[in-house]
């Protein structure tokens, strides 16, 4: 694993938009060149070499070390290589990757891997809200790849999402999964109020609803082999970071009957 | 030339290149697993009138299969992709769909893919739901029992082989069955390849065309026991039956294997069972494009 290491020299104070720090792109520059990329969002027009102290040697691997919520679109665009921030990511950390790795040590701000199509991202803390969700513009949301949230999710994950794994070690916030359109949401600790608010189709599980919508029907327990296949999956995938195997059998839930109803929401306890 | 007193014709099989696809079947116990695989397999005898050449290739452990349940491999060989697609199709929809617990996956691994949950599927009357997992996509289909999980589509290659063979001859009709049916029990073990007759086993072997007209395959006379001294036979006085196996393999090298095994087989316990001879099918090399000489196959 060979990269450049971007140091952060101070906590910044303005948002940075650190789209451009990807392996792809930096392969291809020399240093002078990586040095003068535009990262701020104001008017200075911050540099790179103006907030980080940047070394080692292009490669597959970009390291961002000293994290903070103000660095956003972290590894946008990622298609290849591995992006890991030493510290907090801001908001839409992530953004549309189509293939790679991004690891966030600590916590991710609002819309991690909104539009995201392929790739693994994984985080060491918690995530805001609308993880893999619908930003203003896109057709939907996530529609491929896994996530992986070690702490807990903020509300709205999933809103529109359309494929994908979305895997939050603890618990969701209120509303996850609205308007989904595909894909699955585990939240191994459970769901905040209301969630699957207006879900076409898709999965959402976990342990516990906090407020389940008069729109879900109960269809009782399940033994579900897709349940299995989705386990030796993630298992294949992410290794040691795969949630607890699921035995298959669950409580369901069809809905939300406020559309077609296609989505489920599967109780494990 | 002599091994363990059975002679073997130095000769060669002539086998052809045929397409290949395969399915694993999962269900609650290896029993129902291999029940719909069995299910799926009949009438799969050979191309000339059955469409497709299937059979069941081998046992799957739980940690080998995509829902971690016993499995059981299927593979099916036709003359082209697109003649496989309706015989998949058809028979994942009559025998695996309607046996209770099944699940089916993709079972050969290829870049050009063919259908197999796209039509079943449709069976789901607009309940069923997909699910994309990584590069594949599986069909949940509600049925009484639950649901049936099928993959969408399976891999499909073209250069797999049909058509491999060994004759078993000999002046014990009893013990040559006996002897066919160790070595396709042994042939079980050798993984990528099926013997796709009744137990594995032939007893009417073809040569190609018939004096009526239509019939594009006809009995064997030269082979025929009850037909020595009517026709050129090319059975010794002591013969009074031949069986043999066929073998269909997703790669040449699958069906070389087992031809080994089958031939070590053979030669190991047919003695005792009144096997004479072995020997094996060809057309005079012109036809097939793959040719496995039985001296060169010997263990």
């Amino acid at each position: 694993m060979s990269g450049l290491t971007f140091q952060l020299k101070a906590a910044p104070d303005e948002r940075l938009d650190l789209s451009a720090l990807i392996p792809g792109r930096l392969a291809a520059m020399a240093s002078a060149e990586v040095a003068k990329l535009v990262v701020g969002t104001s008017k200075r027009r911050l540099t790179v070499g103006d907030v980080f102290a940047v070394s080692g040697k292009a490669g597959d691997t970009v390291t961002i070390a000293g994290g903070s919520s103000r660095l956003d679109f972290i590894a946008a665009e990622l298609d290849q290589g591995t992006v890991i921030v030493e510290g907090d990511a801001g908001m839409c950390a992530g953004r549309k990757m189509r293939g790679g790795r991004l690891e966030i040590r600590g916590d991710a701000g609002a819309w991690l891997a909104s539009g995201v199509s392929g790739g693994l991202v994984l985080v060491k803390g918690s995530a805001g809200e609308n993880i893999g969700g619908q930003r203003p513009g896109d057709p939907y949301g996530m529609s491929g790849g896994i996530v992986v949230v070690d702490g807990d999710a903020g509300d709205r994950t999933g809103d529109r999402m359309r494929r994908g794994t979305i895997i939050v070690r603890k618990r969701c916030g209120a509303n996850a999964g609205s308007r989904m359109m595909g894909g699955t949401i585990w939240a191994e600790q459970g769901f905040g109020p209301a969630p699957g608010i207006l879900m076409r189709r898709g999965s959402l599980i976990g342990l516990a609803v906090e407020q389940m919508l008069p729109t879900f029907v109960d269809t009782g327990r399940h033994d579900l082999v897709v349940l299995r296949v989705l386990s030796r999956y993630l298992a294949s995938v992410l290794g040691q970071r795969a949630p607890r195997p699921l035995s298959g059998a669950v409580r369901k839930y069809a809905g939300d009957m406020a559309t077609i109803g296609k989505g489920e929401i599967l109780i494990t306890a | 030339m002599k091994s363990r007193g059975i002679t073997i014709d130095d000769t060669f099989a002539e086998a052809f290149t045929m397409s290949a696809t395969g399915v694993v079947i999962t269900a609650d116990s290896e029993k129902w697993a291999r029940q719909a695989a069995v299910t799926m397999s009949g009438f799969g005898t050979s191309v000339i009138g059955c469409g497709a050449e299937v059979g069941i290739d081998r046992a799957l452990k739980p940690d080998q299969t995509p829902d971690g349940r016993p499995g059981v491999r299927v593979l099916l060989f036709g003359s082209t992709p697109d003649a496989l697609e309706p015989q998949l199709k058809n028979r994942v929809g009559q025998c695996v769909l309607t046996s209770p617990g099944s699940a089916c996956y993709a079972g050969v691994e290829s870049k050009t893919r063919i259908g197999l949950g796209k039509g079943p599927r449709f069976f789901g009357d607009g309940f069923q739901t997909p699910k994309r997992l990584g590069k594949s996509r599986y069909w949940r289909v509600p049925v009484m029992d639950g649901e049936f999980v099928v993959e969408e589509s399976t891999g499909v290659v073209t250069d797999a082989v049909g058509g491999g063979n060994v004759l078993i001859l000999g002046n014990d009709r009893a013990g040559l069955l006996a002897t066919a049916e160790a070595a396709v029990a042994a042939i079980g073990e050798v993984p990528d390849v099926i013997t796709p007759f009744p137990g594995g086993i032939v007893r009417s072997g073809s040569k190609v065309g018939s004096k009526y007209k239509g019939m594009v395959a006809s009995t064997n006379d030269a082979y025929c026991p009850t037909l020595r001294g009517r026709v050129q036979s090319e059975l010794g006085p002591d013969t009074v039956a031949v069986l043999e196996i066929v073998i269909d393999g997703l790669t040449s090298q699958a069906v070389a294997n087992a031809m080994k095994v089958a031939l070590r087989t053979i030669i190991d316990t047919g003695g005792a069972k009144g096997v004479t001879r072995v020997s094996a099918g060809n057309y005079g090399g012109k036809l097939g494009q793959h040719h496995y000489r039985l001296r060169e196959l010997l263990p």
